[in-house]
């Protein structure tokens, strides 16, 4: 999660491959996947799979649904036309759509029913992993729950993973085992999901969980408001790129760039008020 | 595409094999080119090659996808029906085209010259006629009214009027539908190129295109007739060849955003290759923006024809509108039909295009689509 413009998206488009990055590699199950091309790349492809945020312009407007998820198939040389498309009416009945539909084209359908073809197609191939850049922003609060449920199901089923792009924190706490907190194009925070809520250490986390409502009207809560925009990922700010915002700034942030340590086991954080040797008592957070 | 039932009808089983009978199909009229071009004596003549290619890719390629999307075109065709001037445009090309392919075997010969029947006036006008007779040596002014074996009346060397406007239109459609279509393909393939390979292609295509459009298009094409020499091919080939700017603008950048929308995005992601991202998913959504650059920019072509025909460029043996438009200009004060006829159905056929191209972009505007 992160704010917008903070790199999100293309990280998640990145890891398909479908952005070239301009340094570093990308490991998947193991393999370097940013040289890959040709026959490996597409054989890469049938691993990972992507879901978009806006249902309406994920599908080909000339195109039936049903030869948009087929398009995944025969792009594969999945079988034959009569087993394709007996796939992609299984395909349908398996995301909660009826089969006949695979004959109708986007616009007969609503929002959240498009968002389950798009997941269909995603599925189609079998993948491993699916990138999920937003998947519900786009979508009424209703069926967001329901395609969320939708996704948590077929996770189990097809033994699926997730990298989910999103900046609702409920949604995040509801679908996520591991949250990667994103500042700027640089990892502020990385842990799991229960002890990320439990207990930030970024004070960037700690200013976006500041922002989740809590059910219970008496309970009060400090709320950590940011000034300013996000500088320009152009010209980030020098030293930690959060100094310019940050609530606990001190004399070193704008010099030195925070490394990313595991503070905890699992829970990883780039911040110099958790570097080990400055954990000093009066700046650690309460 | 793809269906689990079996063929039953036979357009599915055409729509089935598309591709292979298309092939078959091109590969015979190949074989008919063929021998034409090694035998003396022309089959055919060099335009009707291009009429025949023409109706094989619109019985292939036009018609099968308006079929297999029976509900999209139904759809589209309500919206573009909910437009009377188009409906009424439509109406007039249908009528133009059936009198350009059926007139000219129903209608006298356009090239007969008759001297004893010149200038003769529309059925219900007359107008005053002298000439000389020999008995007498005098000149005589005759009441000259029109008659029904002449109903448009004839021009100044007694050609039938309704005979030369048929034989124009068939002129003026040709030229319109064949350099409309060398044009539009151009445009097409320059537009797509440039937008999907983006990067210096995109530069150097953009700034060709330019060049192009900055050149004075009717210079350039009085020069290409008249070092060239003056046939309808060759015409048609010249407005062709240079009016391909304004599709390959407007189709890359359709192209262009498209190709950065989701759907572009996902088929990538999917593994899909260029051409089948080119083919399946760019082309086919600018189909409705290429349909209606085409039907608007073909009164333009019939124009320009009509306009190289006026100053005297055009073809001398074909009679086009323009040509006899240019001849009775110069008989304006006596014989006014013989200008003002192929003017009245000029104009008439570009409004008629004009309404037609206007109604489809209302139906096809993306903007007022649910």
């Amino acid at each position: 999660m992160g704010e917008s413009g903070c790199g999100k998206s293309t990280l998640g488009r990145t890891i398909l491959r479908l952005e070239e990055p301009t340094t570093g590699e990308i490991f998947f199950e193991g393999q370097e996947i940013t040289k890959l091309n040709g026959a490996a790349l597409k054989n890469f492809r049938r691993k990972a799979q992507m879901v978009f945020q806006d249902p309406q312009s994920s599908l080909d407007p000339r195109m039936r649904i049903g030869d948009s998820i087929d398009e995944a198939l025969l792009v594969h040389g999945l079988g034959d036309e009569k087993e394709r498309w007996r796939r992609v009416e299984e395909l349908l009945k398996r995301v909660g759509l009826e089969p006949e539909y695979a004959q109708r084209y986007p616009h007969e359908f609503s929002g959240g029913q498009k968002q389950r073809v798009g997941i269909a197609r995603a599925l189609a191939v079998n993948p491993r992993l699916i990138v999920a850049d937003e998947p519900v922003s786009a979508l009424d609060v209703s069926v967001q729950a329901q395609i969320l449920n939708l996704l948590q199901e077929l996770r189990d089923e097809f033994k699926l993973s997730y990298l989910f792009i999103a900046h609702d924190l409920g949604v995040i706490r509801h679908i996520s085992h591991r949250v990667l907190v994103m500042y700027l194009g640089k990892i502020a925070e990385l842990s799991p999901t229960q002890e990320i809520f439990a207990h930030p250490l970024h004070p960037y986390t700690e200013a976006l969980l500041s922002a989740l409502p809590i059910p219970n009207p008496h309970l009060k809560r400090e709320r950590i408001v940011l000034q300013g925009d996000v500088p320009s990922p152009m010209n980030p700010p020098s030293g930690c790129r959060f100094h310019t915002r940050c609530p606990k700034v001190f004399e070193i942030c704008p010099h030195i760039e925070p490394p990313l340590i595991e503070k905890f086991p699992g829970h990883w954080v780039s911040c110099h008020l958790h570097q080990a040797r400055n954990v000093v008592g009066e700046e650690r957070p309460g | 595409m793809s269906d689990s039932r079996p063929p039953v009808t036979l357009m599915e089983l055409v729509l089935r094999y598309r591709r292979r009978i298309f092939l078959l199909a091109f590969l015979l009229y190949l074989v008919l080119l063929g021998v034409d071009l090694a035998t003396e004596g022309r089959i055919l003549p060099p335009t009707a090659y291009a009429y025949l290619l023409f109706l094989l890719l619109l019985l292939f390629y036009a018609l099968p996808p308006l079929y297999s999307s029976r509900r999209l075109t139904r759809y589209y065709w309500e919206r573009t029906r909910r437009h009377r001037l188009a409906l009424l445009g439509l109406g007039f090309i249908f009528l133009l085209v059936a009198v350009a392919l059926v007139g000219p075997f129903l209608t006298a010969d356009p090239t007969r010259v008759n001297f004893k029947e010149k200038s003769l006036p529309p059925v219900g006008f007359s107008t005053e006629q002298f000439t000389f007779d020999i008995t007498t040596g005098q000149i005589v002014t005759k009441e000259t009214p029109g008659t029904w074996s002449h109903p448009l009346g004839t021009d100044g060397e007694g050609r039938d009027m309704v005979a030369m406007l048929v034989s124009g239109a068939r002129v003026s459609l040709q030229v319109g539908l064949l350099a409309t279509g060398i044009a539009i393909f151009l445009g097409v393939v320059l537009g797509i190129v440039s937008a999907y390979l983006g990067g210096w292609v995109d530069n150097a295509l953009m700034r060709f295109t330019d060049i192009m459009m900055t050149f004075p298009f009717f210079l350039l094409l009085i020069f290409i007739v008249y070092r060239f020499g003056q046939s309808l091919e060759l015409i048609i080939l010249a407005i062709g060849l240079t009016g391909w700017t304004g599709t390959a603008r407007l189709v890359r950048s359709e192209a262009l955003s498209l190709r950065t929308r989701d759907f572009v995005v996902a088929a990538r992601a999917l593994g899909a290759s260029g051409t089948r991202i080119v083919f399946r998913h760019l082309i086919p959504n600018t189909v409705s923006t290429i349909i209606v650059i085409a039907t608007l920019s073909i009164p333009g072509i019939i124009v320009a024809e009509s306009a190289l025909s006026f100053i005297g460029l055009g073809d001398p043996t074909v009679a086009s509108w323009g040509r006899t438009l240019s001849a009775g200009q110069r008989a304006l004060d006596t014989a006014w039909w013989i200008a003002v006829e192929p003017g009245i159905v000029l104009f008439l056929t570009v409004l008629a295009f004009n309404f037609l191209g206007d109604g489809m972009r209302d139906a096809f505007d993306p903007r007022s689509e649910a």
